[in-house]
């Protein structure tokens, strides 16, 4: 390790790169994909948080390459393009993060369902805080039914995007 | 870049927690100042909605592909159904529409007598909604239409059934709709047919509902809400849906537009009349009334463009 050769080679630094780049950009277009009208199809709005499964997931397993500017980063875009309360969901994800980083031990190679319990808890957590921050910003107690909603689909979701990003994980490993 | 060198890791464990608190305070900061509402926040809007609208664009395509392979399915299990309510409703549609080309005439004729000032024809751009609102607590959509296309702030935005909302904000190549059922949105309503005034205040349920209503109104549930384009912004007249009472004892609007199933929109380009100038009651009279009286009874629509003329 501490004898690495002064160059490294062009491809390990390209995979170090990308293992910095790479699990930020996924988070962001996960973030991005919840602006997309999928509700067009099924007739029924829900927007599931895609970003709060990216942070998760990264805060999980990889905390490192997922530093807190990048939650903060897709919060604010989230925040800016849903065009609701700014700082919101960055705060409500940086609280996220900072929890599930603090409690990683816990999931670390267990079994899948304790993964996506913990999912579980971090979105109801998230769901609520959400929801009393912007009850507070607007000044009056908003319906809980559409963050509700998003959350259960959020949930419910979970698993797929979790083994999208372990694939993009493993090849990043194997690549660095 | 050697973040992922395994000796760093105490040091960069410590600079993450001081790094996550500080953004925690900084989100913070923000959530408290963005109150304000200013100038930066609104511009950074703006050119982020700009710059993710090209992407959503692309993404809201396929989607778009499978809603109408979804509901060319649908139309396939009920083609029987709706063909016989569709035959109904031509030959109701039908006997409307005699009653309506005699109203017209006689509303044309009545108008050319009083003088009556005709509103100037709306333009429109016609728009796609590429973005959902994303989140929970704010119920906009942003459209593919900006101020190049002469989308501006305060435009009504419809679409085959009625009014949707309005502009927010634009930049140039794509603009934020206020849906009615927003928490932010008010509009100028009328009942019909009794003509009580009120306001659509949206509470981010399905259903805005009704406020500023006189104590005593001659109002029922399935009235039509209408616009009443009061305060100038939005043109009057435009349907908006009827009137659902809720549990909660408020009178709510059912609007004509389903909202989770938006594609395409237009947005109107009404200016409010200001400077009209006033007309001259025999010259409009003499050609509107000899249309009247001539074969064809679609007399109104000669008499909107000298109107048009004055008022831009």
């Amino acid at each position: 390790m501490s004898f690495e050769p002064i160059s490294p080679s062009s491809a390990g630094r390209a995979g170090k790169i990308a293992l910095l780049v790479l699990p930020f950009l996924a988070g962001f277009l996960c973030m991005l994909l919840s602006f997309v009208p999928f509700s067009r199809i099924f007739g029924v709005e829900v927007a599931p948080a895609f970003g709060l499964i990216a942070v998760y997931y990264w805060a999980v397993q990889r905390p490192d390459v997922f530093p807190p500017y990048g939650v903060f980063a897709i919060g604010l875009f989230y925040d800016l393009l849903s065009a609701g309360p700014l700082g919101l969901w960055a705060l409500v994800y940086l609280i996220i993060y900072g929890v599930v980083v603090s409690q990683r031990q816990l999931m670390i190679g267990r079994t899948f369902s304790l993964f996506w319990l913990g999912f579980l808890v971090s979105s109801v957590i998230a769901g609520f805080l959400g929801w009393v921050l912007a009850s507070l910003y607007f000044g009056q107690v908003l319906s809980p039914g559409p963050v509700l909603v998003q959350m259960a689909a959020t949930v419910a979701l979970f698993p797929l995007f979790a083994k999208l990003f372990e694939q993009l994980l493993q090849r990043l490993l194997v690549q660095g | 870049m050697d973040q992922t060198n395994r000796p760093a890791l105490p040091i960069r464990d410590v600079s993450g927690r001081v790094s996550l608190i500080f953004m925690v305070t900084l989100a913070a900061a923000l959530l408290l100042l963005g109150r304000a509402e200013t100038y930066v926040v609104d511009r950074a809007r703006q050119v982020v909605t700009d710059l993710a609208a090209p992407l959503l664009e692309l993404a809201s395509r396929p989607v778009s592909a499978a809603r109408r392979v979804v509901e060319s399915t649908d139309q396939y299990a009920y083609v029987f159904d709706e063909n016989e309510r569709l035959r109904e409703e031509n030959a109701r549609l039908l006997a409307w529409k005699e009653a309506a080309l005699k109203l017209e005439a006689k509303v044309a004729r009545f108008e050319a007598l009083l003088n009556v000032q005709v509103d100037p024809s709306i333009g429109y751009v016609t728009g796609r909604v590429v973005g959902d609102s994303g989140g929970p607590f704010v119920e906009t959509l942003i459209a593919n239409v900006g101020s190049n296309q002469g989308v501006e702030s305060g435009q009504a935005v419809i679409d085959s059934d009625g009014l949707i909302g309005r502009i927010v904000a634009t930049g140039p190549e794509a603009s934020r709709i206020l849906l009615l059922t927003d928490l932010n949105s008010r509009v100028p309503v009328v009942v019909e047919p009794s003509q009580i005034r009120a306001v659509l205040a949206g509470d981010n349920s399905f259903w805005p509902r009704l406020e500023f209503l006189p104590a005593i109104a001659p109002i029922s549930v399935g009235d039509r809400v209408v616009t009443s384009g009061d305060g100038g912004l939005l043109p009057p007249g435009l349907p908006i849906g009827t009137l659902v009472e809720a549990d909660d004892g408020f009178l709510r609007v059912q609007t004509f537009s389903d909202r989770s199933r938006l594609d395409m929109i237009r947005v109107l380009q009404y200016e409010f009349p200001r400077e009209i100038d006033a007309q001259d009651a025999p010259a409009v009279l003499q050609p509107v009334a000899s249309e009247v009286q001539g074969e064809t009874p679609s007399a109104s629509t000669p008499s909107a463009a000298p109107a048009a003329e004055g008022g831009t």
